[in-house]
């Protein structure tokens, strides 16, 4: 049986996860037609690669129709529901560094800690007759984190781009985004409160617990992994 | 964590007078009386319902026609955006979130509102709701009474423990044990300690919530943590002056710098007022005699008989009046005890609570047989009303049912 692995199919997350399997001596060659989003491992005839979005990564091993994956920690969190039933997170690569954080209007000077958005979210409905608005395309990592910050007056505006606008344009009153230098949020002058990092997320090799595996599939896998595992 | 202890309930709202709609529209009922033993002790949820709805009517409750599938936004505005995931969220053409009603005490408030009657007003209810969950099932049975507009909140308070333990009896049960609290008392606890407004406010908002409480007590008394300010030196010198002008001015430059909108949202005015109050608020402390109080109150477990003298004793040791606040508990417990109610079975844990901001005084759970799950929540909810777009204040006090709890107590789901 065929061991399927879904590898990021552009830019810099393509090149450096091709780059983990090359120096784990597993070298990936891609099909020559561009096309095509296929590729084998010259060592195992039975592996095939598939080249996919790394959304699709994650949900492909939530569905059990890829084995192995590499994809960002954020979107197994944000993209599967339980996601710990469905995958395991086998080896953090050390590329494709990114924070989910929260975004304030460094405006808000009185707000420094997520004790103190506690406060200004408690009244803010009160104040402005609406709960303060949220916008994130992370909706169930936010949920996560304010209920562990005992925040659940609010309300999420779901955003798919530009988040970094929201408060600007006054779709929201503050943001949860991805970040890997800041830069965004500080052009935009928004603010990380101290203890406001949601997730620190990284590409991560990622194998499913739902697909199915014959027992060569099982032990070929586990190869991979450790080959993956060891060249770290 | 959502409404009184998972505990609030609504159903599809069959008038009371026409039992077999109520019947034909539930279609999990099939399922129920099949799969349920007959015979014993044991009732089907089927009947359990007829019983309450019988009940009810007794009661003289009028039954509104409650839609399935209602708005969704005044459950995530009162309740949170936590409840997004456990409801069932759809759209109408025009994009109107809508979701599958997953209790029933905001739907008949939000019915009153929308056709007032004349209050007071016993509004009652039994039927479906749709909750989701990790596994089983996703449909339950609820049923209860909400009482709008008694100005005699203790009597409608008594009513409603009354009742609920009423309901239970009519569908055949006795053992039962009850669990309350009062918010009403910890707010008068944390007044008389004197700590300023807004960490009165923080402690009251985190009452239910045992860690957060715990948490802030402890910042209370060590101090804060954390570094140093953000804000920039200057400023940080205006805060600290408490110099108003100046700070809201460069609050207000900051605004205008980042482009954000001068309306709507919090304002320069608001957060400089903000930055001083906290800059103050940083520095109060609690002593150790105030902490002890603190955490003396919020241990004390004991059952309804004895809630008198563990209040009287936690005055006496921490020479603090819980003044009216204490009076009106001890006035329903007595009410209760009239009422023939077996306070030997209530237990008031003074930490008892919900982080639900419209929750204003008495909550209590009520247990049946060894469940771990409670068969009865209930309460008083005297901002909701208000929460919901109501222009005057509206007191409220209600309980629900989950009848399925009660056709197999010893079970946990």
């Amino acid at each position: 049986m065929t061991l399927v692995i879904g590898i990021p199919s552009k830019g810099r997350l393509k090149d450096k996860a091709l780059g983990i399997f090359e120096t784990a001596g597993l070298p990936i060659t891609l099909s020559s037609d561009a096309r095509n989003y296929r590729g084998r491992v010259e060592k195992h005839q039975r592996v095939e690669v598939a080249l996919l979005s790394a959304s699709e990564i994650a949900g492909e091993l939530a569905n059990g129709k890829i084995h192995l994956g590499i994809t960002g920690e954020d979107l197994v969190r944000e993209n599967i529901p339980h996601f710990e039933d469905k995958v395991e997170l086998v080896a953090a690569l050390g590329f494709g560094h990114a924070d989910v954080v929260v975004g304030l209007p460094e405006a808000w000077i009185d707000v420094e800690t997520m004790a103190d958005l506690d406060d200004v979210a408690a009244e803010f409905r009160l104040r402005h007759g609406r709960r303060l608005r949220i916008a994130t395309k992370y909706w169930r990592l936010t949920q996560g984190f304010f209920a562990r910050h005992g925040i659940a007056t609010y309300r999420i505006i779901e955003s798919l781009g530009a988040t970094e606008g929201a408060p600007a344009a006054g779709q929201a009153d503050i943001i949860v985004d991805i970040t890997s230098t800041g830069s965004t949020l500080k052009a935009n002058q928004l603010k990380i409160p101290e203890d406001g990092v949601v997730l620190k997320s990284q590409a991560n090799l990622v194998s499913s617990k739902t697909a199915v595996r014959d027992a060569g599939a099982y032990s070929l896998e586990a190869e991979i992994v450790s080959a993956v595992q060891n060249s770290l | 964590m959502c409404w009184r202890s998972q505990g609030r309930g609504g159903c599809k709202y069959a008038p009371f007078s026409e039992p077999t709609i109520f019947l034909n529209s539930y279609a999990p009922l099939c399922r129920v009386a099949t799969s349920s033993p007959q015979g014993g002790r044991l009732d089907t949820a089927m009947t359990l319902t007829s019983k309450l709805i019988d009940f009810f009517a007794e009661r003289g409750c009028v039954a509104p026609e409650i839609a399935i599938l209602q708005p969704a936004d005044p459950f995530l505005e009162t309740a949170g955006e936590d409840l997004r995931r456990r409801v069932f969220i759809t759209e109408n053409e025009v994009g109107d979130a809508l979701c599958l009603r997953p209790e029933f005490t905001i739907p008949a408030c939000l019915h009153h509102l929308a056709s007032p009657e004349k209050l007071p007003r016993r509004y009652a209810y039994c039927g479906t709701v749709f909750r989701q969950h990790r596994e089983g099932t996703v449909e339950f049975l609820q049923a209860g009474i909400e009482d709008f507009g008694r100005s005699d909140v203790v009597a409608a308070d008594v009513d409603c423990l009354a009742d609920a333990h009423a309901a239970l009896a009519a569908c055949g049960v006795d053992q039962t044990r009850t669990i309350f609290g009062d918010q009403a008392i910890f707010e008068a606890i944390v007044a008389a300690l004197g700590l300023p407004q807004g960490w009165q406010t923080r402690l009251i908002r985190a009452f239910g919530d045992d860690k957060q409480l715990a948490a802030y007590v402890a910042r209370l008394t060590d101090g804060p943590v954390g570094g140093g300010s953000s804000i920039e030196h200057e400023l940080l010198q205006h805060v600290t002056d408490g110099d108003m002008d100046q700070v809201e001015m460069a609050v207000a430059a900051k605004m205008s710098e980042a482009g954000l909108p001068q309306q709507g949202g919090r304002t320069a005015v608001e957060i400089a007022r903000r930055a001083i109050v906290k800059t103050r608020l940083a520095n109060t402390r609690l002593d150790k005699a105030q902490a002890a109080a603190l955490s003396d109150f919020l241990a004390i477990n004991v059952t309804g008989i004895d809630a008198d003298e563990a209040l009287t004793k936690f005055e006496r040791d921490h020479a603090l009046d819980l003044g009216p606040a204490k009076l009106g508990l001890l006035e329903r417990l007595e009410l209760l005890k009239i009422r023939g109610l077996p306070l030997e079975t209530f237990r008031y844990k003074a930490s008892f609570g919900r982080r639900l901001d419209y929750y204003s005084g008495l909550l209590f759970e009520i247990y049946v047989g060894k469940s771990t799950q409670p068969a009865i929540g209930g309460g008083r909810y005297d901002r909701l009303m208000t929460l919901l777009g109501s222009a005057t204040p509206i007191p409220a006090v209600g309980f629900s049912i989950w009848p399925e709890r009660l056709e197999n107590p010893g079970d946990v789901r």
